[in-house]
């Protein structure tokens, strides 16, 4: 069965209960998932097929989901509530799929073979280290939507998931947790995430501590992608530009040069790319911030007032979730001619943060912000010391004229969406001992 | 019933060729969840409905596990997922018996939800307060059954509540195990008594006599005692069979798991694995009795008792969690603890807590408290955290009250699988510990 065909069935019963919005969605998908831990070696499959079905009228609606696919029979929730509006179908732009999707899952060796991988080159970088638990899922997707305004589209998608979680030697060590995203298990390289989680194990097992310090600081992508998102009620939704307000300088500026935040729903390879959004609406580029100037939030059509930019933004997760608005691939802008090593090497004194150690806390009404990081202590390009622990704080002003350059190495980090930035050289901000 | 028609005899006899050492264990995991949510009020769509069946066959052996889940109850998937995890060729193939799973149970309905979202709204008004408030509920309802190769218990039924409060000074979420007049009270209460204390300071940084009443000491039974006694998070830091004897805090302490005596709706009678449950000496008079294991920790152990697995849904395979934790009553009154705490601090409820069993650091947060004087609750603090170690946690407990109360201690999300929790405790004294903002 179709979405389509779906819907006539489903059109029927709603229309005569008053309810003339409907729309149905309808996912299949495959997965693997294989783990090591303290459950041993496990390696599963999961082929799902669900569905959801939104319907209402100005006064009620309802949301309805299940396995298999939707009966007309029923039973279904009487409506309630709040009233129901669906997008109206638009121009979708000329879509091309991005590579990789009919790429096949992962097998039990390959993937198994994966994680033993990552395990011992951990153990190769950094003795005493250990692989807590590993967990890859390699998993794809069809989806398909049709609506009583006449929207209907169709989404694949394919994705892999490696979550980590490590622990350094010693009788209280250091502990991490990563997960990370690609398009397919095969992109995961053992001994470069073994290097990366070696190193903030060794930094965060040491005892370099710091005092208030001040200092250009160059932030890894991980620590930049944690400001980047946190930052999201800046970026995101209604209330994002009466945020900003208070931020905008004499010239209605609110950052560097080198300052811009973008999201993309057709990203060229954005594991999240797709020609239409949850809701059937067609995805694009908003530049949220250019060089500095805040030109537009991202919206979703049901926040767009006349006039302004709405951009297809409303994710699903899975058929089980109703399409909410948020970032697709937001991530601020990479400079394609700057290496991050040039950036390293034209810090005199400073730091180089590697990884953050927690989420940051943001107050936007008290122009502050705070995110325990690691690192490095730098002098002249090199590294002088560690640092173990200690808080990245300041104003979000000072945050955000601070950015003095990006480097071109842009990273995403699975999220609410993915969320990504290059390497960043900061100035501006205080690094503080943890709390 | 869900699973009425299931012809579980032809289910056993066709896993029974999957599984054909002795020493494998292997299942087929069927299930239905339902929930039934209402948002607030100006939320659209206004009623939500999730259902969903499905099923997983699971292969242990040798340390290793093979799991297969499909969602609906179609024969040929259950075919497809017997041969997927199969090491080899059976010997002689059963035919898949066709899967009649009986009648889909009829939802709850948005009715009783919006009752009790009504009776906690004027309760609040009841006692003189007025915030803006945004109430979402949700009626959970889990039908499951467990097919071995030689055991076949009963199918069990799980139902209870949720709720998620959200107020312009912090969210608050708790299960709930009924939605009636005793509930609401008790929400109503807890969201009146954070909004009154919403602008007062933390503590300062320091060590203070604690009084926890028995919500927040079921959240921290839950992290500081059932998570350090499950096998999977023993076996990080060595053998879970060493664990037995060792003392791990004040003695009076007296901690069980019973999935048998929780509330009504969410009684077990075997585990999510099919194993009989057991009422479980967790802490004896301080001392480690019995860890909370599942057939893949207990296979091969002489210590060790299976009965504990749980698992969140099909595609995950089960892990040892608990269920039902009693804190055994100790004597005299929450007046009583309060006033061998003069001047220390009282916390009503806990938000969460956390664990790591490697180096037994322990935190557990605390939306708002009170300055206890006079052997009274006095004036409020404001969000407090309590850390240490687990152990100094535990010997810490220098009272525990005579009073036990049911609770649900919250929602529990290790390793990603997310299922409720239930306990029922007196309040404790707590003597030497950190606490701070």
């Amino acid at each position: 069965m179709t979405a389509v065909e779906a819907l006539a069935a489903l059109e029927k019963v709603f229309r005569s209960s008053g309810l003339d919005e409907l729309e149905v969605y309808l996912k299949s998908g495959r997965s693997r998932r294989f783990e090591i831990g303290p459950q041993g070696r496990i390696a599963g499959s999961h082929r799902e097929r669900g569905w959801a079905v939104r319907a209402g009228s100005r006064r009620a609606s309802l949301f309805a989901t299940g396995t298999g696919v939707p009966e007309a029979a029923g039973p279904w929730p009487r409506a309630d509530g709040a009233g129901l509006r669906l997008p109206s179908p638009g121009p979708v732009p000329p879509w091309t799929a991005p590579p990789g999707l009919d790429a096949p899952l992962a097998v039990e060796s390959e993937a198994i073979g994966l994680l033993e991988a990552i395990e011992r080159e951990l153990g190769r970088e950094l003795a005493g280290a250990r692989l807590l638990r590993a967990v890859l899922e390699d998993g794809s997707s069809a989806s398909e939507l049709a609506s009583s305004r006449g929207v209907e589209g169709s989404v694949r998608a394919r994705s892999a998931a490696l979550a980590l979680e490590v622990a350094g030697p010693g009788a209280a060590p250091a502990r991490a947790s990563y997960l990370l995203a690609r398009r397919s298990a095969g992109e995961f390289h053992p001994r470069t995430l073994a290097r990366r989680i070696a190193d903030r194990l060794t930094v965060c097992g040491q005892d370099g501590e710091v005092g208030r310090d001040r200092g250009e600081m160059l932030l890894a992508p991980p620590v930049a992608t944690a400001l980047v998102r946190a930052l999201a009620p800046l970026w995101v939704g209604r209330g994002a530009a009466a945020a900003v307000a208070a931020l905008r300088d004499r010239r209605g500026r609110i950052g560097g040069r080198a300052l811009t935040v973008i999201d993309d729903g057709r990203l060229a390879a954005g594991l999240f790319s797709a020609p239409i959004d949850g809701e059937g609406v067609a995805t694009r580029e908003v530049a949220i911030v250019e060089e500095g100037t805040f030109r537009r939030p991202l919206l979703s059509w049901r926040e767009a007032a006349a006039g302004e930019v709405a951009a297809g933004c409303c994710r699903r997760p899975s058929w089980r979730d109703l399409p909410a608005p948020g970032p697709t691939h937001l991530y601020l802008r990479p400079d394609p001619a700057v290496r991050a090593a040039d950036l390293l090497g034209s810090i005199a004194r400073g730091f180089y943060l590697l990884e953050p150690l927690g989420p940051a806390r943001v107050e936007l009404a008290r122009d502050r912000f705070s995110l325990p990081v690691c690192g490095f202590v730098l002098r002249r390009g090199e590294a002088a010391g560690t640092l173990a622990s200690a808080r990245l704080c300041g104003g979000l002003r000072a945050l955000l004229n601070g950015v003095q350059a990006t480097a071109r190495d842009l990273e995403f980090q699975a999220s609410d969406g993915l969320v990504g930035a290059p390497s960043t050289l900061v100035a501006g901000l205080e690094l503080r001992p943890p709390e | 019933m869900p699973f009425s028609k299931l012809d579980r005899p032809a289910i056993a006899r066709a896993l029974a060729q999957v599984a054909d050492r002795e020493e494998d264990i292997a299942e087929v995991y069927f299930e239905r969840l339902q929930e039934v949510e209402l948002p607030p009020e100006d939320e659209a769509p206004g009623v939500r409905v999730r259902e969903e069946g499905g099923f997983a066959v699971r292969l242990v052996r040798d340390g290793l596990t093979w799991l297969a889940a499909r969602d609906g109850f179609a024969g040929d998937d259950l075919a497809g997922a017997l041969r997927e995890v199969a090491r080899a060729l059976p010997r002689a193939a059963y035919p898949v018996p066709p899967l009649a799973v009986g009648a889909r149970p009829a939802p709850s309905t948005a009715e009783e939800l919006a009752a009790f979202a009504a009776g906690v709204e004027r309760r609040i008004r009841e006692r003189r307060a007025g915030f803006p408030l945004r109430l979402r509920l949700r009626a959970h309802r889990r039908d499951l059954q467990v097919v071995g190769t030689r055991l076949v218990p009963g199918a069990e039924t799980e139902r209870w509540y949720s709720c998620e409060a959200a107020t312009p000074w912090g969210r608050h979420g708790a299960v709930l195990a009924d939605l009636d007049a005793a509930a609401a009270e008790r929400l109503a209460e807890h969201l009146v008594a954070s909004f009154r204390a919403r602008e007062a300071a933390p503590p300062a940084r320091g060590r203070a006599a604690v009084v926890l009443a028995p919500a927040a000491a079921a959240v921290l039974l839950h992290e500081a005692v059932a998570h350090a006694l499950e096998t999977d998070s023993l076996a990080l830091g060595g053998r879970p069979e060493a664990a037995p004897g060792v003392a791990l805090g004040s003695a009076l302490l007296n901690v069980l798991d019973d999935p048998a005596t929780g509330p009504a709706g969410v009684r077990r009678t075997t585990d999510d694995e099919g194993s009989p449950v057991t009422r479980r000496w967790l802490l004896k008079a301080g001392v480690v009795e019995q860890p909370l294991a599942d057939l893949f920790a207990a296979r091969d152990s002489a210590v060790l008792a299976p009965g504990a697995a749980r698992r969140a849904d099909r595609f995950s395979p089960p892990a040892p969690r608990s269920t039902h934790l009693e804190l055994l009553a100790g004597e005299g009154t929450l007046g009583r603890l309060l006033a061998a705490a003069e001047g220390g601090l009282f916390f009503p409820a806990a938000t969460r807590g956390s664990l790591d069993p490697l180096s037994g650091a322990f935190s557990l947060r605390l939306p708002f408290g009170y300055r206890v004087r006079g052997g009274e609750p006095a004036e409020p603090v404001g969000p407090s955290r309590l850390t240490g170690r687990v152990t100094d946690l535990l010997e810490g407990v220098a009272a525990v009250g005579g009073e036990p109360e049911r609770a649900g201690a919250g929602w529990c999300a290790k390793g990603g699988q997310r299922m409720p929790v239930w306990a029922k405790a007196p309040a404790i004294r707590l003597a030497g510990l950190e606490i701070g903002p």
